[in-house]
């Protein structure tokens, strides 16, 4: 079951209409577009998806789109943290009756919470659906709050569809930590990662990650994974190090960079909503000049 | 401008008699023992060799020791950390004179310096000497203080002989960022990892480490060493999974910790010097039957 979840997966952004309100064909195009360019699973709303300023109704509309326009041709997760965990608990149901193969959820924002909190919340999240579950641990994002090797044994033994982690530490120790506790006891567990930090965490036994970049580069994307599990590392560090570029120009009021730049890719996909800013038309001639320096635009499809 | 390529670096711990005085009888046994198991070079006094503990005379004292004992059979950096930017010249300038191959020094303790204040303050020591200078970024011991690439391309520019960061941020980002663009701008700058957690910063391009584990388990380290520094990476996980977990065991503890193991191992260089306890005897056991379970240090030596 858990094998489903590994390569270079795409979270797709939310597009939106020039008045901010979904964008339902160009989310279509864009599932396709993931799908046609090597994407090993799409996983929906991230934060890159604006899930927080998604209202509960458009949450579930596009996950019905995703699964169905999908439709099987790779495995689609359903991002369903909210401020509110019983909205979280809501969400799980909704994904697991629309047919998601899996959800994904982060450690409860807001409260910093204990780790016998994050333990209760994971135990009844998990019990509360029969597909799949995936953690995502995200100490920088929220305030330390992180899952420890031994938080992480006691879910794996208790509860059976519990079976990988988005580990976004980007921090050897900490992924350390959680691989050993996790990997001892269940060896299929997925060991993920975010932003396609795969050259740090496929030698520690990272199967994949959920991409940043993907959108706008995914052959790039592709590439790196496979020179990461062929262990060509020198090829692999000259990817890496051209991604980190990426990234550095996109983590910047991220997503809205990231929207900016698929504009220049032929991709538009409409504003970013407040209080995320939308990438005016400066800021998107100079990530243009960016793509072109590090030859996106030469080797990486253009338009749909 | 002399140059030193760092491989693997041991960083040894500073024996104290029962009274606390520096034990250097005890200090030439133990550099013997780390120069007949795999150090290419000695680092002192570290953090883990107490060197905040160490009043100025004492610690210029120990260098020079260390530096007569050695005797130009393997290199040593000396560790010149201050608060004061002045105070670190200083050390800088005494551990040249007296033979020291290369310098490293962290931030300077406490004032939580902001970027600009760091390339000052490094750029400053790296002046007072003709030796190289390694900055050694160690955020979780200096209080969060922490480099960043844009700070390391400053001080290229500013400090001829900054060769290299000693990496115990563990950072990704940081690390491929670094290595993206300091060696284009400095050939032959390199990077080390700051602990035994060697295998994903090898993969970012890191040729060498420092270990502070090394007087408790130096075949263990010296076998991920090497694994890394063939790229041998995914042989080298198994390795690396084995001496995070006796990180993760000694270092719960800090400096007590690794003192109490190396006792464990029949090496006893006494207790730490306040304001560090020593464990007490049911710290110390429950350490000693965590280090058996480990496994790890079965095929280690035992004494001296």
């Amino acid at each position: 079951m858990p094998a489903k979840f590994k390569g270079v997966m795409q979270s797709p952004v939310t597009p939106l209409k020039d008045d901010f309100s979904l964008d339902l064909p160009t989310f279509e195009r864009l599932l396709d577009f993931h799908v046609r360019t090597g994407a090993t699973a799409i996983s929906w709303p991230h934060h890159k998806g604006e899930s927080l300023n998604l209202t509960f109704a458009e949450r579930k509309l596009f996950a019905e789109a995703a699964v169905g326009v999908v439709d099987g041709r790779i495995p689609v997760t359903i991002h369903v943290s909210a401020l509110a965990v019983e909205d979280t608990m809501e969400l799980a149901r909704h994904a697991q009756k629309i047919g998601a193969d899996g959800i994904l959820a982060i450690t409860p924002y807001f409260w910093a919470p204990s780790l016998e909190a994050i333990y209760v919340y994971f135990a009844r999240l998990c019990s509360s659906v029969d597909i799949p579950v995936l953690s995502y641990n995200s100490p920088s994002y929220l305030a330390g709050v992180e899952i420890t090797g031994e938080l992480m044994s006691r879910l794996i033994e208790r509860l059976p569809n519990f079976v990988g982690v988005k580990e976004a530490s980007f921090n050897s120790e900490k992924f350390l930590e959680i691989s050993r506790a996790a990997l001892a006891m269940r060896p299929d567990f997925a060991m993920l990662t975010g932003v396609e930090y795969l050259l740090p965490s496929v030698p520690l036994g990272g199967v994949g990650s959920y991409s940043a970049a993907g959108s706008i580069c995914p052959n790039l994307c592709t590439r790196l994974f496979d020179a990461c599990i062929a262990g060509d590392w020198p090829r692999a560090r000259e990817l890496q190090s051209k991604i980190s570029w990426l990234w550095l120009l996109f983590r910047d009021q991220y997503p809205s960079s990231l929207k900016g730049g698929m504009v220049m890719m032929g991709r538009p996909v409409g504003p970013t909503r407040a209080p995320l800013p939308t990438a005016a038309k400066e800021r998107q001639a100079f990530i243009y000049g960016e793509l072109e320096r590090l030859g996106i635009l030469a080797t990486e499809p253009h338009g749909w | 401008m002399s140059t030193v390529e760092l491989r693997l670096v041991h960083t040894p711990v500073t024996p104290f008699t029962r009274e606390h005085a520096v034990d250097f009888e005890r200090y030439g046994t133990l550099i013997e023992f780390h120069l007949r198991h795999g150090a290419d070079a000695l680092a002192l006094p570290m953090h883990v060799g107490e060197s905040v503990s160490l009043p100025d005379p004492e610690r210029r004292a120990l260098l020079e020791f260390a530096v007569q004992q050695v005797n130009g059979r393997k290199p040593i950096i000396a560790h010149v950390s201050e608060s004061g930017t002045r105070m670190a010249a200083a050390l800088a300038r005494h551990a040249e004179a007296v033979g020291a191959a290369a310098i490293t020094a962290a931030a300077p303790y406490y004032w939580t310096p902001p970027p600009a204040m760091l390339v000052k303050h490094f750029a400053e020591i790296g002046a007072a000497v003709g030796i190289p200078l390694f900055v050694y970024n160690a955020p979780d011991e200096m209080q969060g203080t922490r480099l960043n690439t844009d700070l390391c391309r400053k001080l290229i520019e500013h400090a001829p002989n900054f060769a290299g960061v000693v990496d115990l941020s563990l950072d990704w980002q940081f690390m491929i960022e670094l290595m993206t663009d300091a060696p284009r701008l400095r050939p032959g700058f390199q990077l080390l990892a700051g602990t035994e957690l060697m295998v994903s910063a090898a993969a970012i391009g890191a040729t060498g480490m420092f270990a502070p584990l090394a007087g408790i388990a130096p075949r263990t380290v010296d076998e991920l060493y090497r694994l890394c520094r063939d790229q041998k990476l995914f042989a080298a996980r198994p390795v690396q999974e084995r001496v995070a977990a006796l990180r993760q065991a000694a270092k719960r503890s800090g400096v007590a910790g690794v003192k109490a193991a190396m006792r464990a191992m029949g090496r006893d260089c006494g207790d730490p010097r306040p304001p560090v306890l020593p464990l007490d005897p049911v710290a110390y056991q429950r350490l000693v039957a965590e280090l058996d379970s480990i496994g790890a240090l079965a095929s280690e030596p035992r004494g001296w």
